[in-house]
């Protein structure tokens, strides 16, 4: 993660995601980094944070997003993941848990809800019919409901769960989750699923990303236009 | 042997903070926004080279302010750069870490430092002529090994103190892969030792992963190539040359099949527990998760095994664990699988569960296991 520090996979989606907006992604940059993060899928069917942890919503995210921008996703086992992430999504509060067994917690609308988006996206490049064109594979309403109904805080901002106090991670990742289960697919292929007033209504976010999607085309065309740096530069 | 905070909001008495009780210390709440700016501030003078410390007082500014916020990784790395020049022995920060923990089990930032430390002590250990810093003069297994232990019991610890502790299990794995070597014996080991704290932790899916973790490596330690046994017999605390494994190959053979016998035992034991626990503690998804996928690995089939192998977890390079996918799934095939925990048994204890628990997760859990024997088998 840094200099002397802890190796897991959630360098490798920073190092995936910086390279590929700023065009400096190279198969020599990353060899044998999708086949170290497919090696991190366990039994559960989900990631951890290096290979024989156990299966964490954050970690997965991760894995599976870099995995997305490396184009290696079928490296992992897709159905095993599927199964995993959808069984985190709690019958009762209609948000995420990060782990088996563990409690609801409102940051994981984005970490493990977006998934969902990821992995239509692969099992739709291998051709898999039976994907829907309308709606992501998890409980989009239910999703919106647990973080309207119970992550806001009223002074503003947003939580893991109630009576938890508010912090700028859980709004972020609490908001991203909201978009990401307001809105399906993109351009032609657009299904909206708006709970409550309209409102409510977020942007969409890259899925991979997790930024507007329009400021990823922006980021990409900016560095397309900048030469790229040699390896000598980086003194 | 503890730390804490002892909540008192105001200073009522002219006297110390400092509360030392049968070796547990407590600090006063009221002097913690005094002490904890004070030391970070000297700190970062320090560091940006503004005012000068000597090393008996960066040792000591460090250990206040580790104990207050372990999660200031610039304080551990001070540390580091202590122990690198040789001016702070590593034992010191396995045992201030330890210390640490009791308040603060999670913090990432004191078991990151702790695999640095640990990686120092490997690499001192394998040296030829051992620098004792400290240390009893122990031979070199016997000092893994205690360090092994010592490991296990900080990690314990630090489970009990916060539910499914990602960042202890994590360590604990780490700690049989990079300082055990998962030999037999300490797999097994700590499969005995944490047999009861499972059971009293039965929501606690990070304990029950670690199992998994356990009879995975096992499972991969006996049916893989003869190599591992050489491995495990010597417990060499340096890495073994190729050369070396190959050398041991022949006169290993005739060990395997005992090994695979076991294995079929300590899986069968697993599911005793699991059906047990799950008797007696009905409604808890951890369980159903444990038992489906020891189940999984008692019936190995093609499918599995690739699952099984790719979590090879002793971090062998790609082209070795892929050899070792046929071989291995030959072995399994030939071991003695023994019927008494068969399909047949499954079904009745789910049947039986179905039929007589009134807790609706247990049912749901219990239904859900059920489909997936039928189709599981069914291949």
């Amino acid at each position: 993660m840094h200099i002397g520090g802890e190796v897991d996979v959630r360098s490798a989606y920073c190092a995936a995601a910086v390279a590929s907006l700023t065009n400096v992604l190279t198969p020599a940059l990353f060899a044998g980094t999708a086949e170290w993060i497919a090696r991190c899928q366990n039994w559960e069917g989900g990631i951890g944070g290096v290979p024989g942890m156990e299966a964490h919503g954050g970690y997965t995210f991760c894995g599976v997003a870099a995995l997305v921008i490396l184009k290696k996703e079928h490296l992992l086992n897709l159905r095993s993941l599927l199964h995993w992430v959808t069984g985190r999504q709690m019958r009762f509060e209609g948000g995420f848990q990060g782990r088996c067994n563990k409690l609801v917690d409102g940051c994981y609308s984005f970490w493990q809800a977006g998934l969902l988006p990821l992995l239509h996206r692969a099992l739709h490049a291998r051709g898999d019919a039976a994907l829907s064109m309308a709606r992501w594979m998890f409980d989009q309403s239910a999703l919106q409901e647990y973080i309207l109904l119970c992550c806001q805080c009223p002074a503003g901002g947003l939580l893991d769960k109630p009576g938890k106090s508010r912090d700028f991670y859980h709004t972020c990742y609490c908001l991203s989750g909201l978009a990401i289960a307001q809105h399906f697919g993109s351009g032609d292929l657009h299904h909206e699923v708006v709970l409550g007033v309209p409102e409510n209504r977020l942007q969409p976010t890259h899925p991979v990303y997790n930024i507007a999607p329009e400021k990823v085309v922006k980021a990409v065309m900016h560095f397309l236009q900048q030469p790229v740096p040699g390896l000598e530069a980086a003194g | 042997d503890e730390i804490g905070l002892i909540p008192c909001p105001e200073a009522r008495y002219n006297r110390s903070p400092i509360v030392l009780v049968e070796n547990k210390l407590g600090v006063e709440s009221w002097c913690v926004k005094f002490l904890l700016p004070y030391v970070h501030n000297k700190l970062l003078l320090y560091r940006q080279r503004k005012q000068w410390l000597n090393k008996d007082e960066l040792i000591d500014i460090t250990c206040t302010l580790l104990l207050l916020n372990p999660d200031f990784t610039t304080a551990w790395n001070v540390r580091k750069e202590l122990i690198l020049s040789g001016t702070l022995n590593p034992l010191k920060d396995l045992h201030l870490g330890k210390l640490a923990l009791t308040k603060f089990p999670k913090s990432p930032e004191t078991w990151i430092h702790r695999r640095w430390v640990l990686q120092q002590l490997i690499q001192e250990n394998s040296l030829p002529t051992v620098v004792n810093k400290g240390n009893l003069g122990a031979a070199p297994v016997e000092r893994i090994h205690r360090l092994v232990q010592e490991e296990m019991n900080v990690c314990s610890e630090a489970a009990g103190r916060y539910p499914s502790n990602y960042n202890a299990w994590s360590h604990r794995i780490w700690v049989l892969q990079h300082v055990g070597k998962l030999t037999v014996k300490v797999l097994l080991d700590e499969l005995t030792s944490t047999k009861y704290w499972v059971s009293m932790h039965v929501s606690d899916h990070s304990g029950f992963h670690y199992r998994q973790f356990l009879l995975k490596s096992l499972i991969g330690r006996t049916v893989n190539d003869d190599n591992t046994l050489v491995r495990n017999q010597m417990v060499n605390e340096q890495n073994p040359s190729l050369q070396k494994e190959e050398e041991g190959q022949g006169a290993e053979a005739p060990g395997v099949e005992e090994w695979n016998v076991d294995i079929s035992r300590y899986l069968e034991e697993e599911l005793d527990l699991c059906t047990d626990l799950i008797d007696t503690y009905p409604g808890h998804e951890t369980l159903w998760c444990h038992s489906d996928e020891t189940f999984h690995n008692s019936h190995p089939s093609p499918a599995t095994s690739h699952m099984a192998q790719a979590m090879d977890v002793d971090g062998l390079n790609e082209s070795s664990s892929k050899q070792g996918y046929t071989q291995e799934t030959k072995r399994l095939k030939r071991a003695p699988m023994q019927d008494s925990f068969g399909p047949e048994m499954e079904y009745r204890f789910v049947d039986k569960v179905l039929s007589t628990c009134r807790d609706v997760d247990q049912a749901r859990f219990a239904t859900a296991y059920r489909k997936w024997l039928v189709s599981f088998l069914g291949q």
